[in-house]
């Protein structure tokens, strides 16, 4: 390596003796090993996360269970892909052959077929934001996305991982999942709680954005105080700074 | 430069790409990069699980702040700085040594720093001693020792003067050497050292 002698990263002044003597010190710190990073599992984790920010936005249709959400959540996974082709089946099985006995009335079945559907969705969806790993909870929060009516559990479980998650890549993702849901009082309160709450800068600035987004005017005097305090990280006081500008 | 002279695409290219919309440029990126980002942050933290959490941080950062890349520097001194600062975040909130977010459920499949080198007492006992040392000290030393980074690298990095950096290398690498030597005298290791506990080789 190019720095293997001190000597020539000292200022010249240095004495030639104190030189040498700091150069045993010097080539002994290269036996010094460190251990290997865990290339695999860290790529896997970038991945989820370019996974889910190319999924966040817009919530296109989208494949359903694939290769990788299987061998991501094992066997309960697996358990809900074979019912979601079970459901998905049973509904195909009363349009193609119709039951004789019953009075034709497509819409009301469409509407039952659809209604499961999305019970499924939302079950896959809380299942996965309950897993251990944060790769699964974070496909858990892109999963909302598809979801066109969640019921208030999911949104509740939005909020929970938004305050309590562990992991930063969940957190920032729960934000904008959230966006859609701006307008219910439960999701604005509970973003300003979580401004105030985060340890992690880059998630109280998307925060913040997700405030001024929204118009969050009773989030002012959080603003203010994160504005203000010195303990506070310096990216976040100017992004709480123009946050309150923007509020005016 | 599009491209070094082996026809490699250069790493501010694809970040240009990145910060156009191709993501998957990323993807190269980490591959270039992540180990000798761990490295430098493993050294730093003492911690694998910290360090791997970290490398993850600084690639959500250059995710999300793509757009700000302009394009005017080198690509891993921008990512060096990121790292720097995602470091400092990190243990402003936190004292050292305190578990963080998922540490506990991702341990460290490979071996702390200690353990692979408790065979050897003086080399644990420099390693005790490098951690012992401020962070800013141990930052240069790690940098320009294990990162072989060139001195205006490091200038550019800490933004001070080439001359600045040689004063502070010289500082840092004397404190180490006189922290080494009080352990090495210090009655105490000989029983209980904390880094290793395997006979003198």
């Amino acid at each position: 390596m190019e720095n293997d002698k001190l000597s020539r990263l000292l200022p010249d002044d240095v004495d030639r003796k104190e030189a040498d003597s700091l150069d045993a010190t010097w080539r002994m710190l290269g036996a010094i090993d460190a251990p290997a990073a865990d290339s695999d599992r860290m790529r896997a984790r970038l991945d989820a996360v370019l996974d889910a920010v190319e999924h966040a936005a817009p919530p296109a249709p989208r494949r359903w269970l694939g290769r990788r959400d299987l061998a991501a959540g094992g066997y309960a996974m697996q358990g809900l892909a074979v019912a979601a082709v079970l459901v998905v089946g049973i509904a195909i099985g009363r349009f193609v052959v119709p039951d004789p006995t019953r009075p034709a009335d497509s819409s009301s079945e469409i509407a039952a077929m659809r209604g499961e559907m999305r019970e499924l969705r939302e079950m896959v969806s809380l299942s996965l934001m309950q897993q251990q790993s944060a790769s699964d909870r974070l496909k858990g929060v892109t999963w909302t996305g598809q979801l066109d009516r969640p019921s208030g559990e999911v949104i509740s479980a939005l909020v929970d991982a938004l305050i309590h998650d562990p992991n930063v890549n969940v957190r920032l993702a729960t934000i904008d999942a959230l966006e859609r849901f701006a307008s219910r009082e439960d999701v604005r309160r509970a973003t300003i709680e979580a401004v105030d709450r985060q340890m992690s800068p880059l998630v109280q600035i998307a925060l913040i954005d997700f405030l001024v987004k929204t118009n969050e005017r009773r989030s002012a005097p959080t603003l203010k105080r994160l504005a203000q305090d010195p303990q506070v990280n310096d990216a976040v006081r100017s992004r709480a700074a123009w946050g309150l500008q923007q509020l005016g | 430069m599009f491209t070094e002279s082996d026809g490699t695409v250069t790493d501010e290219t694809l970040m240009e790409a990145v910060r156009n919309g191709d993501l998957a440029k990323l993807g190269i990126l980490f591959e270039r990069h992540h180990q000798a980002l761990f490295d430098f942050l493993v050294r730093m933290t003492s911690s694998s699980s910290t360090a791997e959490d970290l490398v993850q941080d600084v690639f959500v950062r250059v995710l999300k702040y793509r757009g700000t890349w302009r394009g005017e520097g080198r690509f891993d001194t921008w990512l060096f700085r990121i790292a720097r600062n995602a470091r400092a975040d990190y243990f402003r909130t936190r004292p050292p040594n305190a578990p963080i977010d998922e540490a506990d459920q991702y341990p460290s499949h490979a071996p702390l720093p200690g353990d692979l080198l408790a065979r050897n007492r003086d080399v644990a006992q420099l390693q005790r001693a490098l951690m012992l040392l401020r962070e800013d000290k141990r930052e240069l030393i790690v940098l320009a020792r294990y990162r072989g980074m060139k001195l205006e690298a490091i200038a550019d990095l800490l933004g001070i003067e080439v001359g600045t950096v040689k004063v502070r290398i010289h500082r840092a690498v004397k404190e180490l050497r006189d922290i080494f030597l009080r352990l090495s005298e210090s009655p105490s290791w000989k029983t209980t050292n904390s880094v290793g506990s395997c006979p003198t080789t």
